[in-house]
């Protein structure tokens, strides 16, 4: 094979690599931008040796990506913890996500009333699974149940919330979740 | 390979780079100029994990407008320039009274060398428009004051008018006008 015919097949093999390229000089900014932006969470307090000693409840928001569940704070006022996010426009199914870590560094236990719901009634069965032991936060036809959550001392906590829907969604749906101590 | 894919290349690697620092810099060092604290986590599995978390949605929000500001004016300044000096080169080929103000204003280096291809033009102001994109969108969801959002939107229109500008003064010199030939 003579080298201009080499030389040939190499441009043919390396335009379309060029291609791509330069898509990803576009692609890999954006998607760099998108994650360095920041979020909130409690950061843990640390003494002098590098251990946290504050005996008081640890919220803490799990973050991370869902196709279901987009836009989730958590909020803190009196004493009062308020988790908000978006429930996506979904397929009939039941989608879970760990969203929040609870931490009692009390050495006593600790009682939570936790309540959650839509803004709008979208015959989505809400629960919250903690241990494996499933809470039902609010029923297909919009009621909504309060529930206690007893934790241990010096224990940790994943919450996750579970929607299952029977039919497509098609719309986005806010949902508000609120913990308080008792 | 061709040369403008060649050029195209060579001309993208500049903005992606100073788009991703612009918002790195401004998160880092507001950070540590009013001393927030910040922890970086790896909550999520994948290529892009990062997640940079402050503890209060305020200094949240904070950053993330301004080290929005700071990747928007790393992007516009260098585009608004190219797209000025073109015009001014131009405006001194059709009208010499250009030329007084430019020697007035002791920018003359500007119009010596027409060295600001379309192509530059086009690629800056396409990277612009992504971080104006990005910027609109986190101030829909309310992570960036709205007031930068709607400055990123009127920089981003403004810009993409004169480098519509800079196209028909560039295909002016490949077709031009009937009135140019005598």
């Amino acid at each position: 094979m003579r080298k201009s015919e080499v030389k040939k097949i190499l441009l043919l093999v390396i335009e379309p690599l060029a291609f791509g390229i330069l898509a990803l000089l576009f692609i890999i900014p954006t998607i760099t931008v998108v994650n360095l932006e920041p979020l909130t969470k409690t950061l843990k307090e640390f003494d002098v040796l590098g251990l946290s000693n504050k005996a008081e409840l640890q919220i803490t928001i799990v973050g991370g990506t869902h196709q279901a569940f987009e836009k989730e704070r958590l909020e803190s006022t009196d004493g009062v913890y308020k988790y908000t996010t978006i429930l996506k426009g979904r397929e009939s199914d039941r989608y879970s996500k760990p969203i929040l870590e609870i931490v009692n560094n009390k050495d006593e236990e600790t009682i939570l009333e936790i309540y959650g719901y839509t803004h709008l009634p979208t015959k989505s069965d809400i629960t919250m699974i903690v241990n494996d032991q499933v809470y039902r936060l609010q029923r297909p036809n919009g009621d909504v149940e309060t529930q206690q959550l007893l934790l241990l001392p010096r224990q940790k906590y994943i919450l996750y919330l579970a929607i299952e829907n029977f039919s497509n969604v098609q719309f986005d749906e806010d949902f508000e979740l609120s913990i308080k101590e008792i | 390979m061709s040369k403008l894919l060649k050029r195209a290349l060579k001309n993208s690697l500049i903005p992606a780079v100073l788009m991703i620092a612009g918002k790195a810099l401004g998160i880092f060092i507001l950070s540590a100029k009013y001393g927030f604290p910040l922890e970086i986590g790896n909550d999520v599995t994948g290529l892009f994990s990062t997640q940079i978390y402050f503890q209060d949605s305020d200094v949240t929000n904070f950053v993330n407008s301004v080290s929005d500001l700071v990747m928007l004016i790393t992007i516009a300044v260098p585009t608004i320039y190219l797209i000025t000096k073109t015009a001014i080169f131009q405006s001194t080929i059709q009208n010499p009274k250009t030329i007084v103000k430019v020697t007035k204003f002791n920018i003359l280096k500007w119009i010596t060398r027409d060295d600001t291809t379309f192509l530059k033009i086009f690629l800056w102001c396409a990277f612009l428009w992504l971080c104006s994109a990005l910027i609109i969108k986190n101030s829909i969801e309310g992570d960036t004051y709205s007031w930068i959002g709607i400055t990123a939107g009127l920089i981003s229109l403004f810009c993409g008018f004169g480098s519509l500008k800079t196209f028909e003064v560039e295909t002016n010199k490949v077709y031009p006008s009937n009135s140019k030939y005598y």
